[in-house]
């Protein structure tokens, strides 16, 4: 069965998606994601191979052993405040790419912001010299 | 795996982009695109990309049905076809002819449409009609008197050799996408756009002069445009000299319109009145595109004849990059119009209400002869099985003008029609006045509705019998530039519904008349023969060919007339009409009840009433509700935030919409799209009073939150 | 190698998300977005040359080749951390990674085909050439036009 490191887990969607056996159960309300690792009995270890934060360890059957669960907050976007990820996997980001990527022309922080609106911050910039120019026509 | 590429026409708008949909074990499985295609070049448009989504749709009607009060009850073909027949056939004897009419469908072949006024008319009655009154038919009118053909002049790929684009009651860039790819093109070679709308719409986005004038004021604007043109000595003297006939009146009539007094009826600066009008006669070849914010209005017809006169007095007429280019919404909504689906046209566009039109037809369709093979070919009168539902084939084709689809639902209403038979129509929500046009349908003794999907017309049928859709079966369909292309069959229908034309056929069999065609191609070999425009379009040329061919193709030779009107025009000496139009106000007018105006149109994704795009996931997902734009400043004024369900109310009635607040519109001015139910719960029924068409561009309205 | 947007040329028609959609059994990678009442633009994949997507995906499943960012789904554990790095936003999981392949195996991207107003292009030169003439036309106006 599980163990599970939760100081080091993310709160991604990894080790859920690849059981086979639909062991671990992940539950996503509006401001949470919780994780359960459920008691099993499989000899495979895709979960923990797979685990990209290395938290997790196979261990011996023990029914003594409560099975593991973590529970997350889910941040809000800066700009929209829609929760779309975990602490820990914002800061994974962080931690891997370049310090001078991580804030756009404009000095925004765009990794602690939503998919959508980095969608709409980039519609914008495309846009920006053909929107002046058009909206100067329907005065 | 064997996939098959069966090459199709786009069943949505009147572009009629070419597509290939991949059929594999008989079902749809894909789309390619057709690069080779004249207009499009293999783009598709977001509905041509989502067309698959209606093929296999849950809700496609698979068997005739009847009505037994609430529900619906599944009856054999014989049977609906019985029925159909019956209806028909006892309004026939109770009432008369007088009292049956016929709606075709738009969207349906030119080989259907043919078929249908020819059933309608064998049968006795002239009340045949089809939705291009709700949207064109100005355009038929107008562009018929002014210069003698009602089409587009030039075709699509063509307006990249224009020089000045005046695109004036259009939203091309969301109703007719690929037209885009041209007028960028000309762009980029230094052309000018010109764009006259009420709204700040995604076509407005290409415009180098935006003229956002107030609904239902274009007859001031293009009058005043003229105004200039003349003044300025910038009219094609020569062209008007031995082109034109009546210049003089013209020129008289828009003496008044100088740019300060149309400036005060659009709402237009006067300089950017002048700088348009100047752009457009100054450039070498000038093309003026209009579509529903010209014609849905109760001066349609009007409006078109300005616009003609516009072209005219400039020149900008028959040559490439010129021209005047009514964009027709459906697929095959011009061709139903060649085809004579209409009250006042046989077809070829020969008047209803002339005696040689009569004569004629009687020969060719050897109605009022003996029953011997005439020189149709055809067996004469007396087909099969019709010995229960009567022989009703008169002896005499109906001389005169039949009424019109608006008028068929005033005459449901009063009494005078009993029994309606609709093809591939929703009047229930395209026509103005919901309410009213339900309360019609519902007191006719008889209706039979054909459709693919249970519209909210068909609910209220006795019969509905269930058609296939455009990729279930063959035919060909004229787009706007009136290019007639052949769209192939590339799987079965579901269930037992049946194409149009084999339904028809059926129908005209049980009424006695001698429908005997056993495909499509047969009944285009007819209309080659009776259709003077079409009589080189033959079958062979057509199932061949991926560009179809653009008439007039008087024969089987002849290449087909991209550009009309390069040697003259129809009508005598060769001289087109110039008619002078004075400016009328809208019919409706704000008041203290109702003080903004409502006006109406389309977005990308949905295609007139909806009921195949409303159906259709991808779409819907993009644009899910009706909704109501509303200019910030009356918004504040009204105390509605954008996101707001509002309710909007007009002297027809009341809808329920959310609101999105923009500076697209000014002040005063609202704007709903009519794919959803509602919008033409407000819409006012006031007609243009030659073409027939509802005013549904301008109503008085007014907004308030819902509690 | 990626696809070029020729932005003046958007009608936001959303033709490139329907037909993208329908070409990968339902899941999109392109997203129109509207500024104001003024202007569209349809939002994908740059392809870049540092992809951040690559930087965070551990199995390797986002990885450059040539100028290509490229996706084995073998590899993909569906963690969802490219999603997060993505400065665009045009990477999606759904139990895998989803974002625009250039549509392998067909003759050219979709989207470009189906645009109808042929505002998207594998073409650099000309679209750069497009943007440079605006662009001087811009110039030329002092940045008024």
């Amino acid at each position: 069965m599980i163990r599970v490191d939760a100081g080091k887990c993310l709160g991604c969607l990894s080790c859920s998606t690849v059981c086979p056996s639909q062991n671990i159960v992940r539950t996503e309300t509006e401001r949470t994601r919780s994780i359960h690792w459920k008691r099993c009995k499989e000899e495979c270890d895709l979960c923990v191979e797979l685990c990209p934060a290395k938290a997790l360890a196979l261990v011996s059957f023990d029914e003594s052993v409560p099975e593991p669960e973590v529970c997350f907050d889910l941040v809000a976007c800066k700009i929209c405040g829609s929760r779309y990820a975990t602490e820990p996997m914002l800061q994974r980001i962080e931690a891997l790419l370049p310090e001078k990527v991580q804030k756009d022309a404009s000095g925004l922080a765009w990794i602690r912001v939503c998919p959508v609106c980095r969608r709409d911050i980039e519609a914008e910039r495309a846009t920006s010299q053909l929107v002046l120019g058009r909206s100067r026509k329907s005065i | 795996m064997t996939q098959v590429l069966v090459a199709t026409v786009c069943p949505y708008c009147g572009a009629g982009c070419g597509l290939y949909l991949t059929v594999d074990k008989e079902h749809a499985t894909g789309i390619e695109f057709m690069p080779e295609h004249p207009a499009s070049q293999g783009a598709l448009c977001s509905k041509g990309n989502a067309a698959l989504e209606i093929l296999d749709h849950p809700e496609r009607l698979t068997a005739p049905l009847h009505r037994n009060g609430e529900e619906w009850a599944r009856i054999s073909w014989e049977e609906a076809l019985d029925r159909v027949a019956r209806g028909l056939v006892d309004a026939i004897k109770k009432y008369g002819v007088e009292s049956v009419a016929v709606l075709s469908s738009s969207k349906c072949s030119n080989e259907e449409n043919y078929l249908v006024e020819k059933l309608a008319r064998m049968l006795g009655t002239a009340n045949v009609d089809n939705c291009a009154r709700l949207c064109h038919a100005p355009s038929v009118v107008g562009l018929n008197r002014t210069l003698g053909a009602a089409g587009m002049t030039n075709p699509i790929a063509d307006i990249a050799n224009s020089k000045c684009i005046f695109i004036i009651g259009s939203n091309l860039a969301e109703n007719h996408p690929i037209i885009s790819r041209w007028i960028h093109r000309a762009k980029d070679a230094g052309a000018v756009v010109i764009v006259a709308d009420p709204r700040v719409t995604h076509t407005a986005w290409m415009a180098d002069i935006l003229l956002q004038l107030q609904p239902g004021t274009d007859v001031a604007l293009l009058n005043g445009m003229a105004n200039v043109i003349i003044k300025e000595g910038l009219i094609d003297s020569d062209y008007v000299a031995q082109r034109t006939r009546g210049f003089e009146a013209l020129a008289e009539s828009v003496k008044e319109y100088t740019p300060e007094r149309v400036s005060e009826i659009t709402g237009i600066a006067a300089a950017d009145i002048i700088r348009a009008a100047r752009a457009y006669a100054i450039s070498p070849a000038s093309v003026i595109l209009y579509s529903m914010g010209i014609t849905q209005h109760s001066t349609g017809t009007d409006n078109v004849q300005a616009i003609s006169n516009l072209a005219l007095i400039c020149g900008h007429m028959g040559r490439p990059g010129t021209g005047v280019m009514p964009l027709r919404g459906q697929n095959n909504v011009q061709g139903a119009c060649d085809m004579g689906a209409l009250a006042e046209f046989y077809p070829g566009y020969r008047k209803a209400d002339d005696p040689e039109t009569i004569r004629y037809f009687q020969s060719a369709w050897g109605v009022g002869s003996m029953a011997e093979a005439g020189s149709t070919g055809e067996d004469g009168a007396g087909g099969t099985g019709a010995g229960n539902a009567g022989n009703a084939a008169n002896a005499a084709l109906p001389l005169g003008r039949g009424l019109t689809a608006t008028e068929m639902i005033e005459a449901a209403a009063s009494g005078r029609i009993k029994a309606m038979y609709i093809i591939g129509e929703d009047p229930a929500n395209s026509d103005p006045s919901s309410k009213h046009v339900r309360e019609a349908l519902e007191s006719l003794d008889f209706l039979a509705v054909q459709d693919i999907f249970m519209t909210a017309t068909a609910q209220m049928a006795d019969v509905v019998l269930p058609a296939a859709a455009w990729a279930e079966k063959e035919g060909s369909y004229t787009n706007t530039e009136r290019r007639v292309q052949w769209s192939h069959k590339a799987i079965q229908p579901p269930g037992s519904a049946l194409s149009d034309r084999e339904i028809i056929c059926l129908l005209g069999q049980r009424l006695g008349l001698p429908f005997d065609y056993p495909d499509a191609a047969s009944v285009l070999a007819e209309i080659n023969r009776v259709v003077p425009q079409y009589g080189g379009i033959t079958p062979d040329r057509l199932t061949r060919s991926r560009s179809g061919l653009i008439w007039p193709c008087p024969n089987a030779d002849h290449p087909g007339t991209p550009i009309l009107h390069s040697a003259g025009f129809k009508f005598a000496e060769g001289r087109a009409s110039l008619v002078a139009v004075p400016f009328k106000p809208a019919a409706e007018d704000v008041s203290r009840d109702y003080p903004l105006i409502l006006t109406t149109g389309r977005v990308a994704v949905h295609h007139n009433a909806g009921s195949m795009t409303r159906r259709s996931p991808s779409l819907l997902e993009r644009e899910p509700e009706l909704y109501v734009e509303i200019n910030r400043a009356d918004a504040e004024r009204l105390n509605v935030e954008d996101g707001d369900m509002v309710i909007v109310s007009t002297p027809r009635g009341q809808t329920e919409a959310r609101a999105r607040l923009t500076d697209g519109v000014k002040k005063g001015v609202a704007f709903m799209p009519f794919h959803f139910p509602g919008t033409n719960i407000l819409t006012a029924e006031t007609v243009d009073p030659e073409a027939r068409i509802p005013e549904f561009k301008v109503s008085a309205c007014n907004i308030a939150r819902r509690k | 190698m990626p696809v070029y947007i020729d932005i003046s040329r958007c009608i936001g028609c959303r033709s490139c998300e329907v037909a993208c959609k329908r070409v990968h059994s339902g899941h999109g990678h392109v997203n129109v977005h509207f500024v104001g009442d003024h202007a569209s633009v349809p939002i994908f994949c740059h392809h870049c040359e540092d992809a951040s997507c690559t930087l965070v995906c551990f199995s390797g499943a986002l990885h450059k080749e040539g100028e290509k960012t490229a996706f084995d789904v073998t590899r993909c554990t569906g963690c969802g951390l490219c999603r997060l790095a993505c400065p665009f936003g045009v990477v999606w999981t759904d139990k895998i990674a989803h974002k625009c392949d250039l549509c392998e195996g067909r003759d050219s991207p979709t989207c470009v085909t189906t645009c109808p107003a042929n505002a998207l292009s594998t073409d650099f030169e000309e679209a750069s050439r497009r943007a440079r003439t605006r662009a001087a036309i811009v110039a030329a106006h002092g940045g008024r036009r």
